[in-house]
């Protein structure tokens, strides 16, 4: 039966074998787009100390970086719990989110007169400012963690399902004939054809709706100060104009806003091929 | 090597009976992309399909397939309609461009027309056996972005004859290729044509869409000239040279007399080289 392979053609063809990737990752351009930055942080921290020192500016106004960071490390512990119940928030509204739009934008991708139907209420509720909705939802959701996560899901959807359509969308159409050519069923076509190609649409949008959802987050938690958030934290601190806590809040923020981000992208080098894995069979 | 016995009397793995394919343009004509095409392929049949660009070799290839639907006239596969064939998995399509899952490694890639539908995998083709056939053995776990373009069209062979499909439907399938590469490919597909075949299943027929005659002529048993749009066969050649064939046939008087006949056929198309009652 077998007859023998070309060896010739495999000559020409595996001119250079290689096997790449999986070598131990170079540390010095990490350094070097990291170092920049820090670098010109630390002066702008060191101007702005030299501003408010030398310049004799009001604490009530500008609040010296030493002391934002004093306040900083000295009620830590604040910081990071109150951080803590911002992130529940904020993954919570992502989760949601990101499901519900994952899902719409399926049935979308198969569906034109759904299409029609849902996009323009979807760009309705994006042009709404969702601030505004926030009186409502407490409302209807009570004053606990779901008008808080109710925000933040209502936030980042829409990246999601305008990302996600686009993703599901995007499949040579080729592949879907030969698909098509040996009767696979719609949800095989969507299982290994359609959520693959989305994958990198995925990443894309979530990277824009994990600070997105921080934001609603936050702007949440002004209006419901009682169940903390750093939200909470800076509404309350800001009443009695203690700028220190303000800002310490801000950092705070600020940290966990780069830890999603960094989590997304390192999430998308880790899972965007292996998403299809395939029964291995035989 | 494995033989090709035509079977004129089993029943025509293709049958197309004034198959006609319109369009509606964007300016709102009527186009017409397949004019009254009658045609039968018989089982264990390698027939090429060459024509002009646009002519509607690719359109009438989808037809077969079952991917478009004809505006007017019969297709059976096998006796029965596309569709069956389809669900059957007796099919097994290749492309101009090797359209192979990227996320996927070239084993998988290979394996993906078995587990689709896996209710109707009727015999079990040895991957590895394919993988060694087709010469990627070493380079099972690669991802295709990792293969030269030759390469990857012989993983999209391997995949359209994983499901040992009693019917390949070839559109173009060398065209993306350099010169070299697609000369070897040509004896190489007359060699994967016959693999690890299924003998409950009717013998393996294909069709092959080209528009390179040297190609055709050296790949098919019957050469079938399209004309322009809207696409008509209008010439339908035998090339009775024995299998297997080796590429010095391609220096032979038969050979170069062949390609003359389909050269003048497509030259004049309005007057068929070969009467079509004649083959």
């Amino acid at each position: 039966m077998i007859s023998k392979p070309i060896s010739d053609l495999d000559a020409y063809d595996a001119a250079e074998p290689r096997r790449p990737r999986l070598s131990r990752p170079d540390l010095r351009p990490t350094l070097t787009w990291i170092l920049p930055p820090l670098v010109a942080l630390v002066l702008l921290a060191v101007a702005v100390e030299l501003w408010v020192r030398l310049g004799d500016v009001s604490i009530w106004l500008m609040p010296r970086p030493t002391s934002v960071i004093e306040s900083f490390f000295v009620d830590f512990g604040r910081y990071f719990n109150e951080g803590l119940k911002t992130l529940a928030v904020s993954l919570g509204g992502l989760a949601i989110g990101t499901a519900a739009a994952t899902l719409l934008a399926a049935g979308v991708a198969h569906s034109n007169i759904l299409e029609r139907a849902v996009l323009p209420i979807a760009i309705m509720v994006k042009v709404t400012p969702v601030v505004a909705l926030i009186p409502l939802f407490i409302i209807w959701l009570g004053h606990g963690w779901n008008p808080k996560i109710a925000i933040a899901a209502l936030i980042t959807y829409f990246p999601v399902l305008i990302n996600a359509i686009a993703g599901f969308r995007d499949i040579d159409p080729r592949m879907h004939d030969f698909f098509r050519s040996v009767n696979a069923s719609t949800w095989e076509i969507f299982r290994h054809l359609r959520w693959p190609a989305a994958v990198p649409y995925l990443f894309a949008s979530l990277k824009i709706s994990v600070t997105l959802s921080l934001i609603g987050a936050v702007v949440a938690e002004f209006f419901l100060s009682g169940q903390g958030g750093l939200g909470a934290v800076i509404w309350i601190e800001q009443n009695s104009l203690r700028l220190e806590q303000v800002f310490a809040s801000v950092l705070m923020l600020t940290i966990i806003g780069m830890t999603l981000s960094t989590a997304v992208v390192v999430a998308e080098r880790l899972f965007s091929w292996r998403l299809d894995q395939p029964v291995t069979a035989s | 090597m494995i033989k090709h016995p035509i079977e004129p009397d089993a029943e025509p793995a293709v049958r197309l009976d004034q198959v006609r394919l319109t369009y509606e343009a964007k300016t709102g004509n009527q186009l017409d992309a397949v004019d009254a095409t009658t045609l039968t392929v018989r089982a264990g049949e390698m027939t090429a399909l060459v024509g002009p660009s646009g002519c509607g070799k690719t359109s009438l290839l989808r037809i077969i397939a079952g991917l478009t639907p004809p505006s007017d006239g019969d297709v059976t596969v096998f006796g029965q309609p596309p569709a069956v064939a389809q669900r059957h998995k007796r099919l097994g399509l290749v492309f101009q461009e090797p359209a192979l899952l990227a996320w996927r490694s070239v084993a998988d890639n290979i394996r993906l027309g078995l587990q689709l539908n896996p209710r109707e995998t009727h015999s079990s083709t040895d991957i590895d056996e394919l993988i060694e056939i087709v010469g990627l053995r070493g380079f099972e776990r690669y991802r295709p972005s990792e293969l030269s373009g030759g390469m990857q069209q012989r993983v999209a062979l391997a995949r359209a004859l994983a499901i040992d499909p009693p019917l390949l439907l070839l559109d173009e399938p060398f065209a993306a290729l350099d010169e070299i590469t697609r000369e070897q490919m040509r004896y190489e597909l007359q060699r994967l044509w016959g693999i690890s075949h299924d003998p409950s299943e009717p013998p393996r027929s294909a069709i092959f869409v080209t528009h390179s005659v040297p190609e055709a002529v050296a790949i098919a048993d019957r050469v079938l000239v399209m004309s322009p749009r809207p696409g008509r066969i209008i010439a339908d050649i035998p090339i009775s040279t024995p299998r297997p064939r080796q590429p010095e046939h391609e220096h032979s008087d038969r050979f170069i007399n062949d390609t003359a006949i389909v050269r003048a056929a497509l030259r004049s198309p309005t007057t068929p080289a070969v009467p079509l009652d004649a083959a």
